[in-house]
């Protein structure tokens, strides 16, 4: 499978050009499968980009599907929803798929985004393609265009975030953005979900210092990061939803922080980048 | 009368190389009088630099008022990440048009609820008060004094003039011209078709709104409009509520406004061809004989009306 990467910042966009390089877009990661399906790792402001990407192909003529998979739904993952533009095409079918309580609560909360005092769609049922909307459970593994998902909530704040096993023809990919673990590290749960994957694209909004100021925001530093990917014995790390304030060098630094505490743990084999806005990788 | 740009795009955030020049942020407009009241207009992306500013400049608590034009995303996704706002002592006062089935504090209290945001309204520890405005609202912020007008955008959309010493700056963001559709409230889904007559009722208002919006921008020293849209986008898209940069020539022209800021660019306009829609526009004015200074609005311009 390919990734790649259309939004890799955390909580609200930041242009400007102290970010041209990695990219000032909120989250957003596209994957396409061994099969050619697509997979849509949430849906920050680059998803725009990544809807206007697939106008070539058939999502272009109104037959294109995909599937979305949201870790929740605060803005930063969400907001380009309304800005990706398949979904306004008629005949593209789309299945959404995040954590909440039901299927129609999931619904609700994307609902509130298109409600007509903020967005003159006024609601989901005017945006033209099928929409499906599922709410999932922790733990237990479904098929989502030909691989094996499995989700699990990790702590975030005062809510959680689902963190995101992909499983594809022997290959694995990990999905874990905004995960802010207690003092004590990641739950045995979290680790074993990132368990010896190709890939791991893991949260790493801040230096040690930052996360220690906004503990409550309940985000990792690029030092969590390292230790969930030497704990899980991954084999290469991709740093992931930079603060906001965070320039190019800033992002540099915390890359090459990582693969110092990377040398140090012994874990010289795992390879580790910082996401890139427009990059596409291979699992 | 200090006016300074902090987001200047229209929908939603575009960072990237393309923006670089011009700007990414959305809608957000920062005007200070010469004895420092501080007046905002929309609370778009480009409000969280504002708060940073403010919070490193201002010696004692900030006063800040906000006015908002309508409350699509683009014009308020960025007070919840604007820093005064999490501070004792400081106020903000926000303004918008008075709706009757939602109020003012209930929408910008959703936009910060669970699951969308960390930090929910109550948690806000600044001083923070609605006011809810009546259409052709008349009032004045400390020296400040402020009119406004209905502009022609789904769901309804607010104009605001504001006059200090002695200079006056009128914000018009966002509106459709006042010719081929009236937007409500009503979701407008297809465009009208080709030739289509608008009913008498509704060409009626729209007469009487456009009146509304020269008389707010006569004699203005600066008008910042909503140029979304360029000839071609407008050709496919009248029914989204945006207007063109000749639209704003010619209401500025009959207005007498002194100087036009192209304001609200679209998302996916590029810093050059923002470069040629000024140069195009001040081309044809000279053409037409219109006298009025045109700029494009981008991140960080300050313009002082006393030097136009």
């Amino acid at each position: 499978m390919e990734l790649t990467f259309w939004g890799v910042r955390g909580s609200i966009p930041a242009p400007g050009p102290g970010t041209v390089r990695f990219g000032g877009n909120t989250s957003c990661v596209s994957l396409r499968t061994s099969g050619g399906k697509l997979v849509v790792l949430d849906c920050g402001t680059g998803a725009r980009n990544l809807g206007n990407s697939l106008l070539g192909g058939p999502f272009g003529k109104g037959g294109g599907e995909a599937s979305i998979l949201l870790s929740h739904a605060h803005w930063d993952h969400i907001q380009g929803f309304p800005f990706f533009v398949p979904l306004y095409i008629q005949g593209n079918t789309f299945h959404i798929y995040g954590g909440a309580k039901s299927s129609p609560m999931l619904e609700g909360i994307l609902e509130g985004q298109m409600a007509p005092q903020y967005f003159p769609v006024q609601t989901l049922k005017n945006m033209g393609a099928s929409i499906e909307i599922v709410a999932i459970k922790d733990g237990e593994p479904f098929s989502v265009e030909g691989c094996t998902v499995t989700a699990r909530t990790n702590p975030h704040g005062r809510s959680g975030a689902l963190a995101f096993r992909v499983e594809d023809a022997g290959r694995v990919l990990v999905y874990a953005s905004d995960a802010g673990y207690a003092a004590a590290g990641a739950p045995a749960e979290s680790i074993a979900l990132y368990r010896g994957a190709d890939v791991l694209v893991h949260d790493s909004t801040y230096t040690p210092d930052d996360r220690k100021r906004y503990l409550e925001r309940g985000f990792s530093s690029v030092d969590d990061a390292v230790a969930v990917a030497v704990a899980a014995k991954v084999k290469r790390l991709v740093l992931f939803h930079y603060d906001q304030d965070y320039t190019d060098a800033d992002v540099d630094a915390l890359v090459a922080r990582a693969r110092r505490l990377l040398d140090d743990a012994g874990a010289t084999s795992i390879e580790v980048s910082g996401a890139v806005e427009g990059e596409t990788l291979s699992v | 009368m200090k006016v300074k740009f902090w987001g200047v795009r229209g929908s939603l955030p575009v960072p990237g190389r393309k923006t670089e020049r011009y700007g990414g942020n959305t809608s957000c407009v920062e005007v200070r009088s010469a004895s420092g009241t501080r007046v905002v207009v929309d609370a778009g992306t480009g409000i969280r630099k504002l708060g940073k500013e403010i919070a490193a400049d201002d010696a004692g608590p900030s006063e800040v008022h906000l006015l908002i034009s309508h409350t699509h995303w683009d014009h308020i996704q960025g007070l919840p990440f604007f820093s005064p706002l999490y501070q004792k002592g400081n106020k903000l006062q926000v303004y918008a048009r008075k709706r009757d089935d939602l109020h003012l504090r209930a929408v910008f209290a959703s936009q910060t609820d669970d699951p969308y945001f960390p930090i929910p309204f109550e948690e806000a520890k600044a001083d923070v008060a609605f006011s809810e405005l009546s259409d052709n609202a008349k009032f004045e912020i400390s020296d400040v004094k402020v009119t406004s007008a209905r502009l022609n955008h789904p769901y309804v959309a607010t104009a605001y003039r504001l006059s200090v010493d002695g200079k006056s700056v009128v914000y018009v963001s966002d509106t459709a011209p006042f010719s081929d559709i009236l937007f409500e409230d009503q979701f407008v889904a297809q465009p009208p078709g080709p030739g289509a007559e608008l009913p008498a009722a509704d060409k009626k208002k729209l007469a009487k709104m456009r009146e509304g919006v020269v008389r707010l921008c006569e004699g203005a020293d600066l008008v910042v409009y909503d140029t979304m849209f360029t000839p071609e986008d407008y050709k496919k898209q009248p029914h989204f509520g945006h207007s063109r940069p000749s639209d704003a020539v010619q209401i500025c022209h009959e207005a007498g406004a002194k100087q036009l800021v192209l304001f609200h660019h679209a998302p996916e306009r590029a810093d050059a061809e923002i470069d040629a829609i000024l140069a195009e526009t001040r081309a044809a004015t000279k053409r037409d004989g219109v006298k009025l200074d045109v700029v494009a609005a981008y991140e960080g311009l300050e313009l002082d009306p006393e030097n136009v």
